[in-house]
């Protein structure tokens, strides 16, 4: 099982994560931020779990290019 | 308030302690950052959306300008936030909008709110000042200019009468004060390409503040270097040329320093706001300069020099990581209580201890920044000349303290 996680709110909106994981974030017309797609919310962080290990690549690769770091990938 | 022919003087204002000390100690008017889209997205210290109405309300007041700064580059999904923001400044009276991309400048201009241009575009000649006349009022010229080149300039817009969409010529405005950036504005790439992290959206991680090696790869050798923090620049300072600065004819003097401390602002804006007025009195002199370099040096600053005005000499640089500061604030306790009638103000000390004598710093969101010499105090009701940490002190102060309010004591900083 995967666990990808935004910590919103530090967003700048820089789009990087929509560039290396485009199935998995989104950026908001509304706020210009990042949204994780079915993301579900817990105090400001965003989180999908997904069974699919094959997102785990990209997702990380958003994770590591984000620049406010806001992004956490984990294999559980 | 400004006096139409006295120069504005522009504070930064990261959050409401550093605009409160913005309007207290002077400043003409203020520029804030809301959210994401501004030169410091990666701050915490950003006001939100909902801040603006507090903003016009505590400005109004006293008639201070108010400039939202959205700078940044803009993607397409940038758009909807940018004409949320701006439709959110224009109802709550901001002044201006100080901008870079063209997105921000057409909407601002379709909703009617006046433009400013920012550093970010680098105006170093008279044609694009021309350009942009056509849809700001004030633009800040290029950091790299000199002097020289700033006065032909708004000699320029005087003599062919380049005139803002509001009708009145254009108001050329320079940086006064503050850090600078070792690329030329808004066109550095050292921090995206580093750490991913774009300067020209607001992330600027400061790779020109840190120390650097180099080392001959064919070799193995480390080429000597006198300096290893070997491109970051000293800190901008116009204080002690500021009568030049003046006569060059521009309307706005802008002091950087959103991500400093509110001190900072107090001190800096304070000093400035005398230097102008010594200057209209005709009361300017090497005497009172030498007082206010003190003045400046006791707060962040990374050594100071006059930047490219002079246009003698290139590139100084600081040798230090961080601060030269001659002082620093150290976190003694918190407010608790005002009692008008009396005019005390009850503290509870956390940390630390305090002198009769000490140099005390009040900050809060409200109260802005207040600083003064201990001369009384009671400690847990009894009159005593030094309160420690635990201790409840209450102390005569002829303005209003909140529980929101931080006690410090300035002490001497040995760097
Ligand atoms: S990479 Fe990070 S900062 Fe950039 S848009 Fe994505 S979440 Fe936001």
């Amino acid at each position: 099982m995967i666990v990808v996680t935004l910590q919103r709110k530090k967003c700048i909106g820089c789009n990087y994560c929509v560039e290396l994981a485009p199935l998995q974030f989104q950026m908001s017309k509304k706020d210009g931020k990042a949204v994780l797609i079915r993301g579900i919310e817990k105090k400001g962080f965003y989180t999908i779990k997904s069974p699919d290990e094959t997102i785990h690549e990209v997702c990380d690769l958003a994770a590591k290019a984000c620049p406010t770091k806001i992004i956490s990938v984990k294999i559980v | 308030m400004k006096n139409s022919d006295r120069i504005e003087l522009m504070a930064p204002a990261g959050n409401f302690e550093s605009l409160q000390a913005a309007i207290t100690n002077g400043a003409d008017s203020v520029f804030f950052g809301v959210d994401q889209l501004n030169m410091r997205a990666r701050a915490s210290i950003n006001f939100t959306i909902e801040d603006l109405p507090e903003i016009t309300k505590r400005c109004e007041e006293r008639k201070i300008r108010t400039y939202l700064t959205l700078n940044t580059i803009i993607y397409d999904h940038d758009l909807s936030i940018i004409k949320t923001l701006l439709d959110a400044a224009k109802v709550a009276g901001i002044t201006a909008v100080i901008a870079m991309d063209q997105a921000v400048i057409s909407y601002a201009r379709q909703i009617d709110m006046e433009v400013h241009i920012s550093t970010q575009i680098n105006i170093t000649n008279i044609e694009t000042v021309k350009f942009y006349a056509l849809f700001a009022d004030t633009m800040v010229m290029s950091r790299e200019l000199s002097l020289r080149q700033v006065k032909k300039i708004t000699e320029q817009v005087e003599k062919e009468q380049i005139k803002g969409p509001s009708g009145k010529l254009v108001e050329i405005e320079i940086f006064g004060h503050g850090a600078l950036c070792m690329a030329v504005s808004g066109k550095c790439y050292l921090s995206l390409h580093s750490h991913n992290s774009s300067a020209n959206r607001g992330a600027c991680k400061q790779n020109c503040r840190k120390k650097y090696t180099v080392i001959d790869q064919e070799t193995g050798f480390e080429i000597e270097l006198d300096n290893e923090y070997m491109m970051s620049p000293e800190d901008l300072c116009t204080l002690d040329f500021l009568d030049q600065v003046i006569d060059t004819g521009i309307k706005v003097l802008k002091i950087e320093g959103r991500g400093r401390a509110p001190e900072y602002v107090a001190k800096v804006i304070k000093t400035y706001r005398e230097a102008i007025d010594a200057y209209y009195d005709g009361s300017f002199s090497k005497e009172k300069v030498k007082n206010w370099m003190t003045e400046l040096e006791k707060v962040y600053n990374r050594g100071f020099w006059s930047g490219y005005y002079l246009g003698q000499k290139l590139g100084e640089w600081s040798d230090i990581d961080g601060s030269k500061a001659t002082q620093k604030k150290v976190y003694i306790g918190k407010g608790m209580h005002y009692f008008p009638k009396s005019k005390i103000a009850e503290f509870k000390i956390e940390a630390f201890d305090l002198t009769i004598g000490d140099t005390i710093l009040i900050t809060g969101p409200t109260t802005g920044v207040e600083e003064f010499e201990l001369t009384e105090m009671l400690v847990n009701d009894k009159k005593l000349e030094k309160a420690r940490k635990g201790d409840s002190c209450t102390i005569p102060v002829d303005f209003r303290i909140r529980m929101s309010d931080k006690l410090y004591k300035i002490v001497k900083n040995n760097p």
